[in-house]
């Protein structure tokens, strides 16, 4: 009977440690590599406010910009449509902030904890803000919203320029994939996970998902999920919208009204956040750009987003 | 008030001197259920437990219980209302000791209140099937608790199943024999 024990356990141990993988294979063509980064000088400065518009003109710094931050293993291509948007109508400008540990390499991705994702999104707010950038907004997309969601729960914006708004797009609180939440226990036998990119997003995502990032994104969105479920009340007359597609296999769209429920005006501002569950199967559906099959629909949708942003930044 | 407590009190002890866990044909149990969701919510309730002889000498016990966000996450807070109705069978292992260990499978309706027709596009139900298992202590008098973990077969995914349909679940109950 013991021996039986014994051989049970060493072969449970010895699956264990042969499904421990923590390297994948990664081809050069892969971000994962490192050998595409989006962190370098060029990059950084052709896609940060900050950087490009480093000595700004009274009229410059009362034109809105958008602080833009994408999503997990994401980089700054999932904003280039709105940034194209933007330098085609000349109304507004768009910071294409790439998230910490991100756009690198797996090894960089593996390391870094959710804060680092966040900190340079908040290093180009408090960059604006000194610059003396007077409408500054945030826009979030998928795993960029519970990151925003943070600096607003923070001190952060009462003490810099405080935003005028922010839009979150397809946020994430809740994955639609469940397994997520058992990350702390399949995480260390799976090492990382692998997704299926599409050809135009090759070297645009990350391939592999270290399960250490998986934590991280767990860690990030469960506790968001329980700032909401207390409330986060956010002083200042500010506005913000969801876009939710009310079909999404990353984001589940449950998210949307945890979003709605949680964030609180003060009282004698009377109002709610603004939600629109959107009619699309695509999660993230402002960017089109890299995937193989875009309907009229789609285009539609994702302009009348953009027009909306810009109309509601000219009005307020 | 201070009156009526110590009528509650002593009403308590002298049911639970007069009744012993004593074998008797059938058993009726009515509880108090705790349900924590691993990364979701709390969801407490009340269940029923129902053995008796005819049901393998009290190997399988049939039970149904109320759970919800209502009496757990939501009370106060901004958590998602809903509602589990669920309905089991244990199969009990060591039947006749005070330890016992439990194996079931439960089948369910979830119900969630988004509280705002713009959510209407969103799954609002959804039926559930889950295995559980844990242990069961069965004191001298008539009371029992249960210590359990469950696993929802299908969760949800936020298309056609609630998204707060989550997978893994633990239970703590306590219950009185009647």
């Amino acid at each position: 009977m013991n021996k039986h024990i014994i051989y049970s356990i060493v072969i449970l141990l010895t699956i264990t440690f042969v499904s421990c993988n923590p390297t994948p294979e990664i081809e050069d063509s892969m971000l994962d590599s490192g050998k595409i980064s989006y962190a370098l000088p060029d990059s950084l400065n052709r896609n940060l406010v900050s950087r490009y518009l480093a000595n700004p003109t009274n009229v410059q710094k009362e034109t809105p910009v958008i602080i833009a931050a994408h999503g997990y293993t994401a980089t700054t291509f999932e904003w280039e449509e709105l940034r194209a948007y933007a330098d085609s109508a000349k109304t507004f400008y768009v910071s294409q902030v790439l998230l910490g540990g991100h756009g690198r390499s797996y090894e960089d991705f593996k390391k870094a904890s959710w804060q680092d994702w966040q900190s340079s999104i908040i290093e180009e707010y408090i960059k604006l803000s000194d610059l003396g950038f007077k409408k500054i907004y945030l826009a979030g997309s998928s795993t960029g919203a519970p990151l925003i969601l943070q600096m607003l729960k923070s001190e952060l914006f009462s003490k810099h320029t405080n935003p005028k708004g922010f839009f979150l797009v397809d946020p994430i609180v809740v994955s639609s994939n469940k397994t997520l939440t058992l990350v702390g226990l399949l995480g260390p036998v799976l090492g990382y996970t692998t997704v299926e990119l599409d050809n135009g997003e090759v070297g645009k995502w990350y391939v592999y998902r270290p399960q250490e990032t998986l934590k991280e994104l767990m860690k990030l969105i469960d506790l968001t999920r329980r700032d909401l479920e207390k409330g986060i009340t956010v002083s200042g007359n500010f506005y913000m919208k969801v876009y939710k597609s009310s079909i999404d296999e990353t984001a589940d769209p449950v998210s949307a009204v945890m979003i709605y429920k949680g964030i609180k005006y003060e009282p004698s501002l009377n109002k709610n956040i603004d939600i629109e569950m959107v009619d699309s199967k695509i999660h993230v559906f402002t960017r089109l750009k890299g995937r193989p099959q875009i309907s009229n629909k789609d285009n539609a949708l994702q302009h009348k987003a953009f027009a909306e942003m810009e109309a509601k930044m000219k009005q307020l | 008030m201070k009156k009526n407590s110590l009528l509650i009190i002593v009403f308590i002890c002298i049911a639970i001197s007069l009744k012993s866990q004593s074998s008797t044909k059938q058993d009726i149990k009515l509880g108090l259920i705790f349900q924590k969701t691993q990364s979701l919510y709390l969801e407490n309730g009340i269940g029923a437990d129902y053995s008796s002889d005819f049901l393998l000498n009290k190997q399988i016990h049939l039970k149904a219980s109320y759970l919800s966000s209502r009496f757990g996450s939501a009370l106060g807070t901004n958590a998602i209302k809903q509602d589990n109705i669920i309905v089991g069978a244990d199969w009990r292992f060591r039947q006749n000791k005070d330890l016992q260990i439990l194996a079931g499978l439960n089948g369910g309706v979830l119900l969630v209140d988004y509280e705002n027709s713009v959510f209407d596009v969103l799954p609002k139900s959804a039926t559930f099937l889950s295995i559980e298992t844990g242990l069961v202590y069965n004191f001298k008098f008539p009371i029992s608790i249960s210590l359990t973990a469950g696993y929802n077969l299908k969760s949800g995914n936020g298309i056609d199943i609630p998204g707060t349909l989550f997978p893994v679940f633990y239970k703590f109950g306590v219950f009185y024999k009647l």
